[in-house]
């Protein structure tokens, strides 16, 4: 009897301990979240995003009120590079630079 | 009163500077004039598909698909199209709710697809075909139709079956630098790689038309235009030049633009620019 | 004080089975183990029109349909002596030709780091 009570006691305190780290991630979650969406933005405003950043930043959004932040972490952290690297393709090519088999 | 004049003149000034400097880094990183561009693209397709004749590639990827040709002329006969440019006929007959009829708007018409695109100089930009069909229906008190799917591709295949025979002519105004801008700002476009698998249109149009991407051919940008709108058995339904678009950057995994947005728009320029010379023989079909 | 600690161990077991339990990653491997050699999943990302896609492009030897915009993928180690040469050439081929109209699948993460060492087995099989 005394040994149920300990144990479902330590069941109750690993699942709290476990949901206290949970609202911490959460918070990480919905920063990653935010920085994704400005990476994206940032890809947009010199018409440089990409197909599915979007997506994937709603699918991030999903799977954290779903409560797996670590994954909607990985989400946001993928649609954040997406962001980056669709910026940095457009900033690459601000100067025209006509292709080599057009003869002039 | 003075200071109010000196602000004016300094912003005058400004202005001045800003369009100069912008003229000449068009002129600058280009280096080329728009008829410049078309005659290299034309000798770069010369060179690749010897003994086509230019006013072939108004037939688009079947210049040189042979393959896919026959079953294209088969298709042809009894054309997919049909029902639309019957549609369309009874759109530019019918009167708005006004009585007035898009005649009014184009006395030119139907016959007129050869006018667009065009550098509107009072709206300072460039007005594509389906663009000024809206004007048009909201001028008239109409609600604008949808420029990707629908009934404006009924309206559009009327009027390109209308206009078959007429010769692209897309004028580049002189002394209107906002039209040369808006053709530089359409070939960037062309040229530049955008989406995750990193592809600009040229990638596909010019440096590898007539490879084969799996089993498709690819289409050559010259005559792009010349056909639009099009059935696409893909679709199952005739569509516009700027579904067409969409479709493209969505293969290369960007993310599309508006259809008749800026940047949309300013690419038609550009490519319908290229295909001077050759005959309009819209609407088409393609697989 | 040994109940006390013993009490904390069982709550931290606890807590790691409760967190486990969130996390689906597990899975996947037990996943990978399934399916075959490297040069197996290789093959099959490589056919894949999602993942690789070569065949959009490359002729591949038992690949159906496949494009001619690239040259045929054989005698890939006469070609790519040093296979690093080659999994750098999938990783981002516009380092040794600019106008390359191939997919940068490393640098643009089309395919994953491990897909792609896969995709090189692969490749440098044929």
């Amino acid at each position: 009897m005394k040994l149920a009570i300990k144990l479902l006691l330590i069941v109750v305190l690993g699942f709290t301990s476990t949901v206290i780290l949970a609202a911490a991630s959460d918070k990480a979650a919905q920063d990653a979240i935010a920085a994704a969406d400005q990476a994206r933005k940032k890809a947009a405003s010199v018409k440089g995003e990409w197909r599915d950043t979007g997506k994937i930043i709603k699918q991030a959004e999903q799977t954290r009120k779903k409560g797996d932040f670590d994954k909607a972490i990985k989400l946001a952290n993928k649609a954040e590079r997406q962001g980056k690297y669709g910026y940095e393709q457009a900033m690459s090519q601000q100067t025209l630079k006509m292709p080599s088999y057009l003869k002039y | 009163m003075k200071k109010i004049l000196v602000k004016t003149k300094i912003q005058k000034l400004t202005a001045c500077l800003l369009l100069a400097g912008m003229a000449f880094t068009a002129v600058s990183s280009v280096f080329a004039s728009p008829e410049q561009d078309r005659k290299s693209i034309i000798e770069y397709f010369e060179t690749r598909f010897v003994g086509i004749p230019l006013s072939e590639y108004a037939n688009g990827v079947y210049a040189y698909d042979t393959v896919g040709r026959e079953s294209w002329e088969a298709i042809e006969e009894f054309p997919p199209y049909e029902i639309a440019i019957e549609k369309g006929q009874t759109m530019w007959e019918t009167p708005f709710a006004n009585g007035k009829t898009y005649k009014d708007c184009f006395p030119d018409g139907p016959a007129f697809a050869d006018q667009y695109p065009r550098w509107d100089k009072k709206q300072a930009k460039v007005v594509t075909l389906p663009l000024a069909i809206n004007q048009c229906r909201e001028a008239n008190g109409e609600k604008p139709l949808k420029y990707k799917k629908g009934s404006i591709n009924d309206i559009l295949a009327y009027i390109a079956y209308e206009s078959r025979g007429k010769k692209t002519h897309v004028v580049i105004p002189e002394g209107e630098p906002g039209a040369l801008a808006a053709y530089e700002d359409g070939k960037k476009f062309f040229f530049t790689r955008r989406g995750q698998l990193n592809f600009s249109c040229a990638t596909c149009h010019i440096q590898n038309a007539g490879n084969r991407i799996r089993s498709d051919n690819l289409s050559p940008a010259l005559g792009h235009t010349t056909h639009f709108p099009v059935y696409r058995s893909k679709w199952g339904a005739v569509g516009t030049l700027h579904r067409r678009f969409t479709g493209c950057n969505k293969q290369v995994r960007a993310k599309p633009f508006k259809a008749q947005g800026e940047e949309y728009r300013n690419l038609e320029y550009f490519l319908t620019y290229l295909s001077n010379g050759l005959e309009l023989n819209g609407p088409g079909s393609r697989k | 004080m040994v109940k006390t600690i013993r009490g904390l161990t069982l709550s931290g077991v606890a807590m790691l089975l409760t967190t486990a339990l969130m996390l689906p990653a597990i899975q996947t491997h037990a996943a990978d183990a399934v399916k075959g050699s490297n040069i197996e999943q290789g093959k099959e990302l490589a056919f894949s029109r999602k993942k690789g896609n070569c065949l959009a492009c490359h002729m591949i030897k038992d690949g159906v349909s496949p494009g001619n915009i690239a040259p045929p993928l054989v005698m890939m180690k006469s070609r790519f002596p040093d296979k690093n040469v080659l999994r750098a050439q999938i990783w981002d081929a516009s380092k040794r030709n600019p106008e390359t109209a191939m997919p940068l699948f490393g640098k643009y993460e089309v395919l994953t780091e491990s897909e792609l060492d896969k995709v090189t087995d692969f490749i440098y099989s044929l």
